[in-house]
C-alpha cells in the first residue's frame, strides 16, 4: 500500500487499511523477534532521537530496541543533562535535534497536541510516543497486535477498558483503534474518571465495572496514578483496588476468559493482585514484546516512505 | 407469641392516599393480612379503635452521639427516644468522635444497633473524611458496610470541586447525599438570625444567604452530575424557592424540624439558649413559606434534626452552648401542631412525609408501605388526646428543649418494629412479650 504520512501523530489520522497495514508488518517483526541471533539491516544509516520529556523506561527502551534491531542509531535525549534547565525552549531544542540531521524524533510530552506542532515545524519523521491526555499510537498499536495474534480478527471483538479513562492517553487511541476495526469496546471505571464525552470516541460507558466486563473477551486495565487520587477523583487506593481491581469473579463460566491487559507498568495489588500477570488469561507480557515489533513496523514503514 | 392483631383502628395508606377501617394481622417480622374482621385467637391483640395506624415513621435526621459522646446520648436511649416518638427506622448522622467516615464504625454501629434492638438504625457515611471538607471519604467500602447515605451534617461541603467530584463518584455505588448547608465564610461565628432579634440582643447574626448561596450551588452541581441529593432542615423562604424552581428539572428532596416551623427568630428572647439552633430560627415570613413548601410537596420529608446536648451544656451562656434541640419523643405531635392543627395537611399527607417519602428517599422498598409481605413497622397514632411535654421525662439524654409544657395532639401510642412491639402506651416495651 502507499504510505502517505511523514509522521505517526495519533490513531485518529490512520484508516482501517492502513491500521492493517502496520500489523500485519508488526506481526512479521514479531515472528523475527523469536529468532536468535537477530539483526535487520533496513535501519542501517538512518538516525534516531528518543525525545522523552515526561519519564518512561517501557517506551523509550522499546524505541530504542526497535531501532537497533532495524539497523538504526538511536540517542536518547535526557532532561536531566539538557538545555532545558538552562531555560532553552522545546521549538529550539526540537529545532536543533533537526539541524543535526537526525532522521525520526520519537516524542512524549505532558502537553496534548505538542506532536502536531513539531511534525509542521520539523523535517524529520516525528513519532508520538504519548502527548499529554490525547493519543499514544503506538501503545495502541501494539495492543491490537496481540489481539489479533489471540484472537485472530476485530469484527465483533468485545473489549472492556477500566479504569482512569479520562487522563489515558492509552484508552483514547486504543478506543479509536479498535472501533476503525470493527470491534466493540466498553469503558468502565470510577464516573470521576469517565466523563461521558468519552463515549464521542466509540466506546459504550458501562457501570458498574461487573456489567461492562460480562461476557466481554478482554479486559483492558489502565494503570491508575497516585496523583489522581491525591486530586481527590477517588478516595484511596484500597477502595480502588477493590472495586475496580481485577477479581477472580470476573471470570467467565466456561473458564475460558476474558483475557487481561494492562499497558504497564502495573500497580501490583492495586490494578491487579499478586498472582495474576503469569496466569493463563494475562496478555500483558505478549504486550510487551509486539511493542517492540510494532515499532519495527513503524520505523519500516515511515523510512520507506523516505527511500521512495 | 409470634403474632399481633391490630383491631378497629383507622389505617393509613399513605403511598395512596386513603384511610380504612381494616385490621392488620403481623407474623414473623411481616404484615400477613390487612383486611376487615381478622379474628385470630392466637394474636397478641392491639385494640386500635379511635386511634391511626400506618406504616412506621422514618427520620431521615437524628444524631445519636455513638461513639465518642455517649454522655449527651447513645444508640440505647436514642432508639429509646426513637420508639417513643414511633420511628421505628432512623438515620444516624456521623458527625460522631471519630467520625462515621470508613467502614469500620459503619460496622460498628450496625452491630450496636443489633444490641440495642429496639429500632431500626441506618448509619449515614461522612462526604469527607473527618468531616474536614478536604478528602471524599471511601463511599463504595461504606455503602457496603451498611450506610445508606452520604452527609457531613453539623457542617457545609466549602469546597465545590470536591462536592462536584463526589457528587460524580456515589453515584457509582446509587449514595444518596444529605445536605446540611452552610457557608462558612458567610455563617462566621453567627448565633442567629440576621434581623431584629440579633439587633435588639446585639447578637452576631447568621444570614439566610450563609445557606441560600450554597444551597444553590449545590442544586446546580446535582442538576449538572445526576446526583440524588436531599436537603436538610431548610430554614428560609428563598430556599423554598430554590426547590420549587429545580423540582422541575431534576428529582429534588428536602425536609424540616418541627423547631424551624413553630418558632421564629423572635422567641430567642423568651427561650434564650433553648432556641439556639442552626441552621437559626428565622421569621414568620420564612415560617410560612416552609409550610407552605410543605403543603405542595416541594418539602416531601418531615425530620427531626434530633440534637441532644445534656442540660448543663445548655446552661451556660448563651455564646457557649452548643447548637441543638432534643426533640425526636415530640416530634409528630409537634408535626401535628404546626401542621395539621393549622389545616397546612391531613393526616395521611403527614403520615406519606414521615414514613413512605423517606423510606423511598432511602431506597428502602419493604418500608413506609403497608402491603401484606412487607416489613411488620407500624406506628399507631392516637390523634384526639391532649398531653403536656415533660422534657425531664425524656428518654432521651437531650434535655435541651424549648417544647417544656406545650399541650399537644397527636402521640405515637405504639411503635412495633419488625413484627415487635418496643413501645406501648407511650412507655418502652421493656421486656419482650410478643
Amino acid at each position: 500500500m502507499e504510505w502517505t504520512h511523514k509522521d505517526l501523530l495519533g490513531i485518529n489520522l490512520l484508516t482501517g487499511e492502513e491500521i492493517e497495514y502496520l500489523l500485519e508488518r508488526g506481526n512479521y517483526f514479531r515472528g523475527f523477534l523469536d529468532s536468535s541471533p537477530k539483526k535487520m539491516k533496513w535501519g542501517e544509516g538512518y538516525y534516531l532521537v528518543n525525545f522523552f520529556l515526561e519519564p518512561s523506561t517501557r517506551t523509550r527502551v522499546s524505541f530504542e530496541m526497535a531501532g537497533r534491531l532495524s539497523g538504526m542509531e538511536v540517542v536518547n535525549f535526557t532532561t536531566e543533562i539538557s538545555s532545558f534547565q538552562k531555560g532553552e525552549n522545546l521549538e529550539d531544542t526540537a529545532k536543533t535535534l533537526a539541524r543535526m540531521k537526525f532522521n525520526v524524533l520519537v516524542v512524549r510530552h505532558r502537553q496534548s497536541g505538542i506532536v502536531e506542532y513539531l511534525a509542521q515545524l520539523l523535517p524529520l519523521h516525528v513519532i508520538n510516543a504519548g502527548d499529554g491526555m490525547r493519543e499514544h499510537p503506538t501503545q495502541a498499536l501494539l495492543d491490537l497486535l496481540t489481539l489479533q495474534r489471540k484472537f485472530g480478527y476485530f469484527k465483533g471483538l468485545k473489549v472492556a477498558i477500566v479504569g482512569d479513562i479520562l487522563h489515558s492517553r492509552v484508552a483514547r487511541s486504543l478506543t479509536l483503534g479498535l472501533k476503525k476495526l470493527g470491534a466493540e469496546v466498553f469503558l468502565s471505571g470510577p464516573p470521576t474518571l469517565l466523563p461521558p464525552a468519552m463515549e464521542s470516541l466509540g466506546g459504550k460507558i458501562v457501570f458498574p465495572v461487573e456489567k461492562a466486563v460480562e461476557g466481554i473477551d478482554v479486559i483492558y486495565l489502565l494503570r491508575i496514578q497516585k496523583e489522581r487520587q491525591e486530586a481527590g477523583y477517588f478516595p484511596s487506593v484500597r477502595e480502588y483496588a477493590h472495586f475496580f481491581g481485577w477479581k477472580e469473579k470476573w471470570l467467565n463460566k466456561e473458564n475460558s476468559g476474558p483475557f487481561i491487559m494492562h499497558p504497564g507498568p502495573i500497580n501490583r495489588g492495586v490494578e491487579i493482585g499478586y498472582n495474576l500477570e503469569g496466569e493463563k488469561f494475562s496478555l500483558i507480557e505478549e504486550q510487551v514484546t509486539c511493542g517492540v515489533a510494532i515499532r519495527m513496523a513503524v520505523l519500516e514503514t515511515l523510512l520507506q516512505g523516505e527511500t521512495q | 407469641m409470634n403474632k399481633i392483631l391490630i383491631k378497629g383502628g383507622t389505617v393509613v395508606f399513605p403511598h395512596q392516599g386513603v384511610l380504612q377501617d381494616v385490621d392488620i394481622l403481623v407474623e414473623k417480622g411481616l404484615i400477613t393480612r390487612i383486611e376487615k374482621g381478622i379474628e385470630d385467637a392466637k394474636a397478641f391483640p392491639i385494640n386500635a379503635s379511635n386511634l391511626l395506624v400506618g406504616p412506621g415513621f422514618v427520620n431521615l435526621h437524628v444524631h445519636l452521639r455513638e461513639p465518642g459522646r455517649e454522655v449527651e446520648e447513645n444508640l440505647l436511649t436514642g432508639s429509646r427516644a426513637a420508639a417513643r416518638g414511633g420511628f421505628t427506622s432512623i438515620v444516624s448522622m456521623p458527625n460522631t468522635h471519630p467520625p462515621i467516615d470508613n467502614p469500620l464504625l459503619v460496622r460498628y454501629l450496625l452491630l450496636r444497633a443489633r444490641e440495642v434492638g429496639l429500632v431500626n438504625i441506618f448509619p449515614a457515611g461522612a462526604i469527607t473524611v473527618g468531616l474536614e471538607g478536604k478528602e471524599m471519604a471511601e463511599y463504595g467500602l461504606l455503602k457496603e458496610a451498611g450506610a445508606v447515605a452520604l452527609s457531613d451534617d453539623g457542617r457545609g461541603v466549602q469546597d465545590s470541586h470536591l462536592l462536584y467530584l463526589a457528587f460524580q463518584y456515589a453515584q457509582y455505588f446509587h449514595l444518596p447525599f444529605i445536605l446540611h448547608e452552610e457557608d462558612e465564610t458567610l455563617s462566621r461565628d453567627g448565633e442567629i438570625s440576621e434581623g431584629e432579634t440579633s439587633i435588639l440582643l446585639g447578637k452576631k447574626a447568621i444570614p439566610r444567604v450563609a445557606e441560600e448561596s450554597p444551597m444553590a450551588r449545590d442544586l446546580i452541581l446535582a442538576y449538572r452530575t445526576g446526583a440524588r441529593v436531599h436537603f436538610t432542615h431548610l430554614s428560609t423562604s428563598l430556599e423554598v424557592e430554590l426547590l420549587r424552581w429545580f423540582q422541575n428539572k431534576m428529582p429534588t428532596s428536602a425536609d424540616v424540624t418541627p423547631h424551624h416551623l413553630l418558632l421564629t427568630d423572635d422567641d430567642v428572647l423568651q427561650l434564650g439558649t433553648e432556641a439556639k439552633v442552626k441552621p437559626p430560627l428565622r421569621s414568620l415570613e420564612d415560617q410560612k413559606a416552609l409550610k407552605e413548601g410543605i403543603r405542595e410537596g416541594v418539602i416531601p420529608i418531615l425530620a427531626s434534626d434530633h440534637a441532644p446536648h445534656p442540660l448543663e451544656e445548655k446552661d451556660r451562656s448563651f455564646s457557649e452552648v452548643p447548637f441543638g434541640i432534643s426533640n425526636l419523643e415530640i416530634t409528630v405531635p409537634l408535626y401535628a401542631k404546626a401542621l395539621i392543627e393549622e389545616g397546612v395537611i391531613n393526616w395521611v399527607e403527614l403520615w406519606e412525609k414521615l414514613s413512605y417519602n423517606p423510606a423511598l428517599f432511602l431506597g428502602l422498598h419493604n418500608k413506609g408501605i403497608l402491603e401484606e409481605g412487607k416489613d411488620a413497622d407500624i406506628t399507631i397514632v392516637d390523634p384526639g388526646t391532649k398531653k403536656t411535654v415533660e422534657v425531664s421525662k425524656f428518654e432521651s439524654r437531650g434535655k435541651n428543649c424549648p417544647f417544656e409544657n406545650w399541650s399537644l395532639l397527636g402521640w405515637p401510642f405504639y411503635t412495633i418494629v419488625g413484627g415487635k412491639i418496643v413501645m406501648a402506651e407511650g412507655s418502652i416495651v421493656e421486656s419482650e412479650f410478643c
